[in-house]
Parts: C-alpha cells; sequence; structure tokens
C-alpha cells in the first residue's frame, strides 16, 4: 500500500512481536489491543521473530513503527541488529516489557531503540510516544535516507581542556568544523585569547582544581544548558631519571593528568548521573588522554608514563561505572609533534597535512569518539598518529599455574623460571626514537 | 466468559446453605472439600515445600537443587530454559542468547543425569516443567543410571497437549501427536514408575497470562476430561489412573476466591470423578493439588513488597490445604529466581509452616459463610463454563480453530486494561507509586543478570561430533516411523534418548514422521542426519 493512502487512513502503521525463543506474549497481546482502540493499524506477528524478518514485514506492510515485547533478556543479543534492520527500512523501533530496567531505559536508546517501556506502561506514555515517531517518520526526519549530516556534531557542546594549543587546539578547530560548541580551557591566558570565538567558549582555569573542573562545566551548562562531551586533554611534562625527578615534579604531573581528569570526570558526571535520573539519558562521552608512554613505558619520563598508565586504568573505570547513566569513557594515546614531544624536531613540510605528526591528523578520530557513531564504543583506548591508529589491548592475564596446597621454596623457584620462560617477552620500553626512523 | 455476581459487604447463615455431608465431609471424606486427607501423625502436617528452579547448564542447576534442599526443601521443581521448553537444542541458532537464562538447559539424557546427581530422588518429590515425555523418559533413564529403582520415583510432569501451542511455549507439533505423547508418557509412567504423578494439569501456566480463576479452572478441567476419557478410550481403567493425577494452579491476590476455588476444585472433582467417570478408589477422587503462586501479580515497581505478595499467597495456600507450594520470589517480574530469592521463598514458607502453624488444622476456613459461599459459587460458575466449551464441540476442532488462543488473548487484554484503569488495584504501580530514584530496595538484587552459557553449545557441539552417525539415523528414522501407526512414541523415544539422540533431534523426527519439517524455523531440514 502505497505511504499516502496509508496515512490518510489510520493513525499509525505497528508492527508487533517477541522475538527469538521469547515466547510470552501477555505484554505484546496487551499493547496492541490499546493501539487498537486509538487508531492504529497493528500486525501482530506473534513469537519467534527475527530482527530480519520484523524489519522485512516492516517494509512490506509500510509500517512506521515495529515493537517488540521481551520477557527476559535474550533480546539484548539482537537489539543491534533489530536496530540496523529497523534503520534500513525506515521504520521506528521500540522495545517493552517488565524485564527492561530504568538502566535499560537509559542504554537502549544509546544503541538506537526509539523509546523503551517498562512493565504496565500507560497509555499515556505509550501512544505519544509511538504518535511522535510516526510524525517523525512521515516528515521524513527519522533515519532520512541520502547523505548523512556532514555536521555529525551538530548542537554539541563539548569542553576541551589544554585547547590553548597542539592537540587540544587541533581538537577544538575540528570539532568547531563539524558543528559543535566548544569550551575550551586552558591555563595559558594569553594563548586560549587567541581561539575564542562565535563557538568556541574560553575558560582560563586550573583543571586540576576541584574549583577549575567545575568552572568549565558550569561554563557549558550556563551557556547551553547541556554538555555533550568531554575532552580532559591538558598535559605536562617532568622528564628526568627517577632518581633526579623532584616530588614536587611528581606532584604536578600526576595532578595535570590524573587528578584533572578524575576531578573532570566528577564535575561532568554529577550532571550527567541527574540527567540520567531525571530520564534525559545525556548520550554524552569522556575523551581521557593516556599516552604509549603510560602503555609501555617511555624512557626517562617515569613520572609521565606513571601518570598516563593512571589515567588509562581509570577510563576503564569510569567506562564501567558511567554506563549506567549511558555516558561513553574512551581513552585517546595521540602521537604528534606538540610542545611535549620537543623531541621530534621541526617536520618536513610546511604542509600539516604532509606531516603525519601533525595534531590535525588526530583530531578528526577524537571528533568521531565525540559523535553519535561511537555511542556503543566504550572503554577504548585507541592509538592515534604518525600514519596509523589502532586499539591498545592492555594488560592481559597469562598462563596460569595452579598452586599446590602446599609449596616450598624449590616449587616456588621452578614455577616462577617455568612461568617467566613461557610468557610473552614484554613490549620493549619506548625511546625518544621517531617510531617511524629505522 | 462468566460473570462474577460481585461480593456482598458481609455474608451470614442465609449464603451458606451447605449440607456438611453432602457438599463438605470431613477432610479425607468425599467429596474432598475440606482437605484431601487430614493432618495425621503418619502423613504428618504441612505440605510440600519447594521452588522453582534451573538455570545455566545442568551442573550449575544441579547445584541450585542442592542448595534448596541443604535449605530445607522437601521437593523439587525444575524448568527449562525457553529452547528447552520449545524442545529446541542449545546450539540451534534461533537459540543460543537464550540457553540457561530462564530454565536449564536439557537437550540430552546426560543431562538429567547431571542434573540429578546427588538428589535422594526415593526421598523428594521431582516435579518438572519440561516437555513431560521427554522428562519422563530423562528421568527413568537417570535414575537408573544413578542407582534408584525407577518404582520409587516421586513426582510430577506437566501435560498440556491442548493449550502448549497457544500459550508460552510451543513445540511445533500438530494436536494430535501433543496429545499421543501426553498419553503414551503417562501410560508408560503408569507401568514404569507407578508412585509417580505423570498427568500434572497444569492450570499455573494457562492462566498467569490474566485469565480469571475461573476460566483457568474451566480450562483446566476441559483438558483433564479430555485426557481422561481418551485414556478411557485406550481401555484403562479409570482407577488404574485417576491416583495418578495431579494438579499444580494459580494464586493471585483475591486470597478468598482463591482459596474457595481450590476447595470448589476438590469438590468438583470428586463428583466427576466417580458420577461421570465411575470412579471407584477413594485416592481416584481426592485430587492432588500444588500451587505456584501468581507471577502476574507481582511488580517490576518495589520488588521489596513481592516478599509480603509471597507471604500472603503462601498463607492462604496453606490455609486451602494444598499439598505443595512454590511462591513466586521477589525477583519474579525480571528473572527466574537467584539464590537469595530462592531463599527468601524458601523461608516464607517454613514461617507459615512452622511459625504461624498454618497446617496442623485442615480446612481451618470451613464453614465460614464467606468461604462456604464463594465455594459454591466457584464450583457452579467453573462447572457452567466447562459445560458451555464442551458444548462447542470436539476439542481437537477448538484447538485448530483458535478458539482456546482467543480465550488467553482476551484474558491478557482485560488484565492489561484493568489495572491501567486502576479496576485492579497495584500497589506501586497504579497507585502509591514512587519515583523510580527512590524505588532501590532490592532493586540490584532483582535486577542481576547472567549471560547465555556459551560454554554449554560450545559443549553440546563437541559432543554431536562424536556419536555414530549411522545408528542415530537408524534410531531417529524408528522415532519417525512411530508416529505414522497407533504405535507407542514412548518406547522409540526412549531408546533415541538413550541411543544418544537429543531431544531437538527426536522431535525433529517426530515433526517429519507426520510430514513437516524438522526445523520449525527452517535452518536446517534434518538434524542428526546430514
Amino acid at each position: 500500500m502505497p505511504a499516502d493512502a496509508a496515512d490518510s487512513r489510520v493513525r499509525g502503521r505497528v508492527i508487533i512481536g517477541t522475538m527469538g525463543l521469547d515466547q510470552h506474549e501477555v505484554g505484546a497481546l496487551a499493547v496492541s489491543r490499546m493501539l487498537a482502540r486509538h487508531g492504529f493499524e497493528v500486525l501482530y506477528l506473534g513469537r519467534f521473530n527475527t530482527p530480519a524478518g520484523l524489519a522485512g514485514a516492516a517494509v512490506e506492510e509500510d509500517a512506521d513503527v515495529v515493537g517488540v515485547s521481551v520477557h527476559s533478556w535474550e533480546y539484548d543479543a539482537y537489539v543491534d541488529e533489530l536496530v540496523t534492520r529497523c534503520h534500513e527500512a525506515g521504520t521506528g523501533v521500540v522495545l517493552g516489557g517488565s524485564v527492561l530496567t530504568e538502566a535499560d531505559r537509559v542504554a537502549l536508546p544509546l544503541r538506537g531503540i526509539d523509546a523503551v517501556f517498562g512493565a504496565y506502561a500507560t497509555e499515556g506514555e505509550i501512544i505519544p510516544a509511538i504518535d511522535a515517531l510516526v510524525a517523525r517518520r512521515r516528515s521524513g526526519a527519522l533515519w532520512p535516507g541520502g547523505e548523512p549530516d556532514p555536521l555529525v556534531l551538530r548542537d554539541r557542546v563539548v569542553v576541551i581542556t589544554g585547547a590553548a594549543r597542539g592537540l587540544g587546539r587541533a581538537y577544538t578547530t575540528e570539532a568547531v568544523r563539524l558543528g559543535a560548541r566548544v569550551i575550551a580551557n586552558d591555563i595559558d591566558a594569553d594563548e586560549l585569547a587567541q581561539i575564542a570565538g562565535e563557538a568556541v567558549t574560553t575558560v582560563d582555569a586550573d583543571v586540576s582544581t576541584p574549583a577549575g573542573a567545575r568552572a568549565v562545566v558550569d561554563a557549558a551548562l550556563e551557556s547551553t544548558g547541556r554538555l555533550d562531551g568531554v575532552v580532559s586533554n591538558a598535559g605536562a611534562l617532568r622528564s628526568g631519571s627517577i632518581l633526579k625527578v623532584s616530588p614536587e615534579d611528581v606532584d604536578h604531573v600526576l595532578g595535570v593528568h590524573v587528578r584533572a581528569t578524575f576531578l573532570l570526570a566528577q564535575a561532568a558526571g554529577r550532571h550527567w548521573r541527574a540527567e540520567a535520573t531525571e530520564g534525559r539519558a545525556p548520550g554524552a562521552t569522556l575523551v581521557t588522554t593516556t599516552s604509549s608512554a603510560g602503555l609501555y613505558g617511555f624512557r626517562g619520563e617515569a613520572a609521565y608514563s606513571a601518570a598516563k598508565a593512571a589515567v588509562a586504568a581509570f577510563t576503564i573505570v569510569a567506562a564501567d561505572e558511567f554506563a549506567r547513566f549511558g555516558v561513553t569513557v574512551n581513552g585517546v594515546a595521540p602521537v604528534a609533534r606538540t610542545r611535549l614531544t620537543a623531541w621530534m624536531g621541526a617536520p618536513g613540510s610546511d604542509d600539516p597535512a604532509d606531516d603525519p605528526l601533525d595534531p590535525s591528523h588526530v583530531a578528526p578520530f577524537v571528533c568521531w569518539l565525540l559523535g553519535p557513531a561511537a555511542r556503543q564504543v566504550s572503554g577504548r583506548v585507541f592509538e592515534i598518529g604518525d600514519g596509523s591508529v589502532s586499539v591498545a589491548t592492555g594488560w592481559t592475564p597469562g598462563e596460569p599455574e595452579t598452586l599446590p596446597a602446599h609449596h616450598d621454596a624449590a616449587q616456588v623457584d621452578a614455577i616462577m623460571r617455568r612461568l617467566v620462560a613461557r610468557a610473552h617477552p614484554p613490549h620493549p620500553i619506548l625511546t625518544p626514537q621517531l617510531p617511524t626512523e629505522p | 466468559m462468566s460473570e462474577s455476581p460481585g461480593r456482598q459487604s458481609f455474608y451470614g447463615p442465609a449464603d451458606a446453605t451447605v449440607d456438611y455431608a453432602r457438599d463438605l465431609g470431613d477432610p479425607g471424606q468425599f467429596p474432598y472439600t475440606r482437605g484431601r486427607r487430614a493432618p495425621s501423625a503418619a502423613a504428618g502436617s504441612g505440605w510440600i515445600h519447594r521452588e522453582l528452579s534451573g538455570e545455566g547448564d545442568p551442573r550449575r542447576s544441579n547445584g541450585q537443587l542442592h542448595r534448596l534442599l541443604a535449605d530445607g526443601a522437601l521437593g523439587v521443581d525444575v524448568i527449562g530454559d525457553n529452547p528447552t521448553q520449545s524442545a529446541l537444542d542449545p546450539d540451534h541458532p534461533m537459540c543460543e542468547a537464550a540457553v540457561g537464562t530462564t530454565g536449564v538447559s536439557i537437550c540430552r539424557a546426560r543431562d538429567f543425569v547431571e542434573l540429578l546427581e546427588g538428589i535422594p530422588l526415593d526421598r523428594i518429590t521431582l516435579s518438572h516443567s519440561l516437555p513431560a515425555a521427554f522428562a519422563i523418559a530423562g528421568q527413568h533413564l537417570a535414575a537408573t543410571e544413578l542407582g534408584f529403582d525407577p518404582t520409587v520415583l516421586r513426582g510430577s510432569a506437566i501435560q498440556g497437549p491442548l493449550y502448549t501451542e497457544d500459550c508460552s511455549y510451543a513445540m511445533f507439533l500438530p494436536f494430535d501427536i501433543r496429545m499421543r505423547l501426553s498419553l503414551d508418557s503417562i501410560m508408560f509412567s503408569l507401568k514404569h514408575m507407578p508412585r509417580f504423578h505423570p498427568y500434572l494439569e497444569d492450570t499455573y501456566f494457562i492462566s498467569d497470562g490474566g485469565l480469571d480463576a475461573v476460566e483457568e479452572m474451566a480450562l483446566g478441567f476441559v483438558q483433564l476430561r479430555e485426557i481422561t476419557r481418551q485414556l478411557l478410550g485406550r481401555g484403562v481403567p479409570i482407577d488404574a489412573f485417576a491416583p495418578r493425577i495431579a494438579m499444580l494452579v494459580n494464586c493471585r491476590m483475591d486470597i478468598f476466591e482463591e482459596i474457595a476455588k481450590i476447595r470448589a476444585t476438590r469438590r468438583l472433582y470428586a463428583r466427576m470423578m466417580r458420577d461421570e467417570f465411575g470412579a471407584r478408589d477413594e485416592r481416584s477422587c481426592s485430587v492432588n493439588i500444588a500451587v505456584h503462586t501468581s507471577g502476574l501479580t507481582l511488580t517490576a515497581a518495589q520488588p521489596a513488597n513481592n516478599i509480603a505478595r509471597g507471604a500472603i499467597q503462601g498463607l492462604a495456600m496453606a490455609l486451602a490445604g494444598v499439598q505443595g507450594l512454590e511462591i513466586s520470589t521477589f525477583d519474579e517480574p525480571f528473572r527466574t529466581p537467584s539464590a537469595e530469592a530462592h531463599q527468601v521463598g524458601l523461608r516464607t514458607q517454613q514461617i507459615i509452616h512452622l511459625e504461624a502453624g498454618a497446617g496442623r488444622v485442615a480446612d481451618p476456613l470451613g464453614g465460614s459463610w464467606y468461604v462456604e459461599s464463594l465455594t459454591d459459587e466457584l464450583e457452579t460458575r467453573i462447572d457452567e463454563l466447562v459445560r458451555q466449551i464442551e458444548a462447542r464441540g470436539d476439542a481437537a476442532e477448538l484447538v485448530d480453530s483458535g478458539f482456546f488462543r482467543s480465550i488467553f488473548h482476551a484474558g491478557m487484554d482485560r488484565h492489561s486494561r484493568q489495572v491501567h484503569s486502576g479496576e485492579l488495584a497495584v500497589v506501586g504501580v497504579n497507585c502509591h507509586t514512587i519515583p523510580p530514584a527512590e524505588d532501590q530496595l532490592l532493586r540490584d538484587e532483582a535486577e542481576e543478570r547472567f549471560p547465555a552459557d556459551h560454554a554449554h553449545v560450545e559443549r553440546i557441539r563437541a559432543w554431536r561430533a562424536t556419536r555414530d552417525k549411522d545408528a542415530l539415523a537408524q534410531i531417529l528414522d524408528e522415532v519417525s516411523a512411530a508416529t505414522t501407526g497407533g504405535d507407542d512414541l514412548m518406547g522409540p523415544i526412549r531408546s533415541a534418548l538413550a541411543g544418544e539422540a537429543s531431544i531437538g533431534e527426536i522431535t525433529g523426527a517426530l515433526r517429519m514422521g507426520v510430514g513437516h519439517p524438522a526445523d520449525p524455523f527452517a535452518r536446517s531440514s534434518a538434524p542428526g542426519r546430514s
């Protein structure tokens, strides 16, 4: 049936069913009848549906919305395929069922589900949500065909620290180019002032202090009322061998990297948690900055390496904690020519495009992490720059030896020797050489 | 379908015009309204305390059973996961995401052995909510392997040939095969497991979508009467099988109606067996009734309140004099019970039994004008509805025409509308609600999830390759061949299980025997016969 003909007769066409082996129909039937009473045309597909089958039926029947009733958490295995297929079919997709928790109501929209209904969702909840989906689809606003919006960060509000120079400045430029509003922070007020503009609000503050971290988050919320991303990028270096580095320098390096990341995550996280509690899943992102020095160790940079290793571990824990309010957390380990990597020397070319170590090559990847395409990515660390990008996979347990109930020194010795002989050799420590040089 | 006349604000002698000898009788006396039997030193007081169990692979479920027994359970009830309930193997592509998440994964004889290892099958009752023919065959094989004489086995198996495809769990088998599986497995058990109840009429699972108490029992009786007529038609005398029938019923929150329902059911059953089917053995007329309290009455909102609901329902059923009780646990809206929920469920029963003393005196509500009036009303309405349904025609035709399915669907819709309109009060849902942020008590415990058991899927895949293909093809052919005549299906099924065929393969062979594709989802044409 042509869409126009269907539109003139019914309030909306909805496909309803259960998925996989999830066989309880009570919710699916109750909602089907509710929708029918309100003038929707309901195509009830019963049990044992697959994402492909549901989306196929939606195309065939020109449905506006696919609704799946879930009675066990089997659905989790099918959600991503269901979203993809429904996007391709150009329909909205909603889930309902008593097993869906408040956490699911936050997390599922981030995976692309348009609406999530818990146990005994009322007509007052369900009908307006379905009406809105039908309206969006019929106006072409739901998964519109054609080219995707090139401004993937349109209207998003992003805090970037360490924005006055180097990588932070490149991130700011790229984020603005992609449609974002940036709250740019640095302690260097003079340099920072140069990037202020219509889409860039500058905040001169030290984010390794609680007041400084709060100030940048507050700046975002006061000017726009929202906060979609934080890039904790500010960094500092205090080189020197372990025997030479001063206690003050150790504190400074840990403060700028670890403490600042912690404080920013707290300030932003409190806002995001409040949003989620109010039922407004923020869909926000925190990007931390670690380093290959933190992942593998860097000769002569014990303080910096230790601080960056701490950030990498923090990233994993933050991803776990923030998932419950729908926030993703990822880390980047950039390789670029900045003030911190002066040993890399001058670029071989004046055109940044020809210089694989120019910060502008890292920026698009960080902006991807800030954008909608990354909303199912969390707890990852990406090494980006110098002509390549990869996911760092971190520490993994080696093959264990089972300990005997009682073990003497000789057994300990034998076990340790065997383990070391069998273990993968460690990744070699990094040294101040350009990775591309022989 | 059957309107309640509504409740009065109080009841008096004029409302309860019972003839004691005719309508009540002492507990243990016809028509058993007041109980199947009186508490005695020999029989003990109380009921079989048990909780629904089953999760992950058979070994994980075995651990659950041991914990429950250690906590004082007097019987066990095992439910399969969604694939098992549909007689599909865990490595079927449609099933992998569901393996072990809503019950135990069972697909082969060894799984029954692993499930039951170390369980004192000679001392406790084993009820299962699994496809009955396979469960009876599997239990028989496993008991033998574990060193028990099958004649000592007690427990029950759910038979639901009329309704299984229409509510909750489909096996993708035509009605006549479903009925034959029921009859054959009942007859197998009568012969080989004489203390077991091979026919449990489970009105819980048909009613918990939203049927009322009258519809629940009427549909239960319709099926019970049909199976009874079929067994009589096979020449089995009524007193040879009626003592081995049991019922598992629902208990919602209108507890006086539920108590009256149990009493009315005992009376209706006794009169039916004696007067209509000619039973002479008193055990044929006094039906064994167990209860599973309603999961539908429990709420995802404020899950701790579900403990109160379970306690009220459990007390009511103890007062009604049931033989077995399972309390749906506080996490029921989200999952099959966790270890913590199991313990709370059992402790609730133990408190009702040991501290409150319910069960010491049979039928303590007997003689209440209200309860007697309600018992009469329920008996009349259940009986009338049974007659109405049977007057519509042959059971097989009613199944095929979707008549029963329409009753289930109407019940689901009615329940949902009653909750939305507030006609049915549900505390925490349509009244006395609190914001989600404050609703934290037992929230994490109730919502805890665990992943599907992919390791078990791999174990089954590896096991498949170890079998003798030719021998397997032959035993599956024998299963298919048995479907074409009127031959007994249980012999070939038990042999196939013993010969290492999987339940999915055997069910596929049954389907092929009647000209259906082996795989209901058509992902492979003939499992086990590559």
